[in-house]
């Protein structure tokens, strides 16, 4: 009689270990808050522990690889705004940077400068972005508020010295297309002074708080072994004590000349790669106020005539710049064959860029290599065992920007 | 309404009301894919506060809003995913084509880009800029609060069947154009 | 140009020096940077080759930077259709090195996603936009278009504007595949 109670209460938890236990397919994305839009995983709960995941991507294929082979070299800037859009003024850098290798120009020295503080001020506002968003998705939404009243600040220094606030187009083959804003010196230490301050108040309220630490702790943890195998760079790797920045190891433009300390992490979960973050930025500040004080006069563009565009004020007094200036436009810069490739530490790894030139004004091939698309492959790795809410603090932190994913 | 029944002029009181209502409280679906959407962001932060015109609850769910924003360029991968988000979505709905991607394709004419969200569904607000600065947004929203409340004219392909927008979205496939040719344009005739 | 500084410059040159030491018979040529591009004839020479580079004292390329293609069907890189790119970095001594393999139509490359994992989704792009299969790949399927989609556009006779739309969305695959800790653990 005892057996018999036994075996049915033995069945009746095994049936409801079945029911507690289902295989579930759940589908994240692509219109999933979390998702950012346009990334789609597919996972295989149990309970609430995701044993498999399958990401899919290209809901933001736009071709822009394609289109380089169609466009001239000049053309093409616009396109890279578009890539990594919360750091548009990297990219243009990085790939004016490589055309400029196959010319074998080398910018002037004011110019290196520019493009040195467009980089860093990239940086801040990725990093701002990565981890308001990643708060935000969290539920911590006050360091939104905080962290965008700084990146708005930053932008209307974009603004000034481009006439743009996401999608810059800053620079050119050869120069940038304008000289930095009189008033710049002050706005920059205006932005120099009250940015640490407001990322002081965003550390108190998330550096020690049981919430945030309780969900970001040990969460999406990838040793450095990982680390190397998926490929990853930028503030990820660092986070998981891959000592690697290519502004140290790989130095190009005024970096060597720069004091900066490359951050690294210890446990490569969610929560270092928030603190990496958070230096990184003060660590660009410092960068940044180095760079106006330093900043030299000078000239801005190349000495090449066949590469220079021509001042507005020449083009509309003189025939013969007219003519030119039409001729680099419609025309475009004429490339020897050979090829390049560069590299530049993106505010998320490593972002390159690989032009295969047979001569003539377009590419024959040009490559992106985003950090993006490694660091969402290893997503699927880092989702493997982790919950549900676990995933959407693991993909905020590994800032996946779609439009360089997908390309 | 008075005692014997006779609605007198209350109804068109209450349509009136209504609207009142709709226009200030329209909850948006932010349907943001790349750069557009972080502009949207920045309407939502504080120093735009789209909370000023009642437009700030955003809603994940598009079975609780009234508004789509659709900020960003919409592939042909993407393209079925955001109709069914559009057929989800609960009468009177209102939809903003935010930035010139989702107008019209912008400036990726290629063969993965859907030319303009009006090809699958009806828009009524296009909002000009690669991407539109956040004022640019405001405006929208602000002339879509006149469209709600004087009842304006609806975009004509607000009553396409699911298959109708299908059949809208397929191209004929043109197969003999030439090689490295991109001045012929391949968006040819609608089936 | 970024110049790089003296030395990174000396690196550089002695990997290269090595590396015309190491592969006597193999093209080395130096792009617009001077970083070697050494070209790859077989198959099994190109695992080889990952393999000692991975391994060798002076070398040791551990990560895979990029891994990439382009068109050739104008024949100035040789006579086979595609030209395979396979960027190299050295943790250690901050160097690149860049290996280049030819295929032919339809013939098929031995997959590195048993070096690094980085390899999956970049062969799978690969495969995806030029149509070159990858043997012993773990998951070769497209990764950016539609699994419905026809064509490879990366291809040069492949259209700017030759659309393809679905009507539905698919959904995404993950039982009919293997773990996804197959590539090496």
């Amino acid at each position: 009689m005892i057996k018999d109670i036994r075996t049915t209460l033995l069945d009746e938890r095994k049936s409801l270990s079945d029911f507690y236990n289902p295989q579930v397919l759940i589908n994240m994305g692509p219109s999933h808050p979390a998702m950012h839009g346009t990334l789609r995983v597919m996972c295989r709960v149990n309970g609430e522990v995701v044993e498999d995941a399958t990401c899919e991507i290209g809901y933001l294929h736009r071709a822009i690889e394609k289109l380089a082979e169609h466009k001239t070299y000049h053309q093409w800037i616009v396109y890279t705004d578009r890539l990594n859009y919360c750091s548009a003024l990297t990219n243009n850098i990085g790939y004016v940077m490589t055309v400029e290798d196959l010319l074998g120009i080398e910018v002037t020295e004011r110019c290196q400068w520019i493009r040195v503080i467009c980089m860093e001020l990239a940086r801040i506002i990725d990093h701002l972005i990565c981890i308001a968003i990643n708060a935000l998705d969290m539920g911590a939404l006050t360091c939104f508020w905080y962290l965008y009243h700084w990146r708005e600040e930053a932008y209307s220094i974009i603004e000034a010295m481009c006439g743009m606030r996401l999608t810059t187009s800053y620079a050119r083959i050869g120069g940038m297309s304008y000289d930095l804003p009189d008033n710049f010196d002050s706005m920059m230490t205006k932005f120099l002074k009250g940015l640490p301050k407001s990322i002081d108040d965003v550390e108190k309220l998330l550096s020690a708080n049981r919430i945030w630490v309780d969900r970001t702790k040990d969460v999406g943890t990838l040793t450095k072994q990982e680390v190397m195998d998926f490929g990853l760079t930028g503030p990820v790797a660092r986070a998981s004590g891959v000592d690697f920045d290519l502004r140290r190891d790989r130095p190009y433009y005024t970096y060597p000349e720069l004091d900066f300390e490359v951050v690294c992490g210890v446990n490569g979960d969610v929560y270092d790669r928030y603190l990496v973050r958070m230096e990184e930025i003060r660590q660009s500040a410092h960068i940044l106020a180095q760079c106006v004080k330093k900043l030299p006069k000078g000239p801005l563009w190349v000495d090449d005539r066949l590469i220079k565009i021509p001042a507005k004020q020449d083009v509309y007094n003189n025939m013969e710049t007219l003519i030119h200036h039409f001729k680099i436009f419609m025309d475009g810069i004429h490339v020897g064959p050979g090829e390049a490739y560069n590299a530049v530490e993106s505010p998320n790894g490593e972002l390159a860029f690989y032009i295969v030139s047979r001569g003539g004004t377009k590419p024959w091939r040009t490559r992106i290599k985003p950090p993006s698309l490694l660091l969402f492959q290893s997503f699927e790795y880092s989702m493997k065992g982790a919950k549900i809410p676990d995933a959407v603090s693991i993909l905020g932190s590994l800032n996946i920007i779609a439009g360089e994913l997908d390309r | 309404m008075s005692k014997d029944g006779n609605a007198g002029f209350i109804p068109t009181r209450l349509d009136y009301a209504v609207k009142w209502a709709q226009k200030n409280s329209l909850w948006p679906f932010t349907f943001g894919t790349s750069c557009c959407g972080i502009e949207m962001m920045s309407t939502l932060s504080g120093t735009y506060d789209l909370a000023r015109f009642g437009a700030e609850v955003v809603r994940f769910s598009p079975r609780q809003a009234d508004m789509l924003i659709v900020a960003g360029t919409i592939t042909t991968k993407m393209s079925p995913v955001l109709r069914q988000v559009y057929d989800q979505m609960l009468e009177p709905k209102w939809v903003i084509a935010m930035g010139a991607c989702s107008s019209s394709g912008g400036i990726f004419d290629t063969y993965s880009v859907l030319q303009g969200i009006d090809e699958i569904m009806p828009v009524d607000i296009y909002v000009p800029g690669c991407p539109p600065i956040p004022e640019g947004l405001i405006h929208a929203i602000l002339k879509l609060q006149g469209v709600v409340e004087s009842g304006g004219k609806r975009p004509e392909m607000h009553r396409l069947t699911r298959e109708e927008a299908n059949n809208a979205m397929s191209f004929r496939k043109d197969s003999d154009a030439s090689l490295f040719d991109d001045s012929k344009p391949l968006k040819g005739q609608l089936k | 140009m970024s110049k790089l500084t003296p030395k990174l410059q000396e690196e550089q040159d002695r990997v290269t020096a090595l590396l015309i030491e190491m592969f006597p018979g193999n093209r080395i040529d130096r792009d617009k940077n001077a970083e070697p591009v050494m070209w790859l004839n077989t198959a099994s020479e190109l695992l080889l080759a990952v393999k000692d580079l991975r391994i060798v004292t002076g070398l040791q390329m551990d990560r895979l930077s990029d891994l990439t293609a382009y068109d050739n069907v104008d024949g100035s890189d040789g006579p086979k259709r595609f030209v395979l790119v396979y960027q190299l970095y050295s943790m250690r001594f901050h160097t690149r090195v860049r290996l280049k393999y030819s295929v032919s139509e339809n013939e098929s490359v031995p997959t590195l996603t048993s070096f690094w994992r980085a390899a999956n989704w970049l062969e799978r792009e690969v495969f995806d936009m030029f149509g070159i299969p990858f043997t012993d790949h773990p998951d070769l399927r497209r990764i950016m278009m539609d699994e419905r989609f026809v064509g490879h556009p990366l291809r040069k006779e492949y259209p700017l504007k030759d659309r393809q739309p679905f009507p539905d969305s698919l959904p995404v695959r993950i039982a009919a595949r293997t773990p996804l800790s197959s590539g090496q653990e």
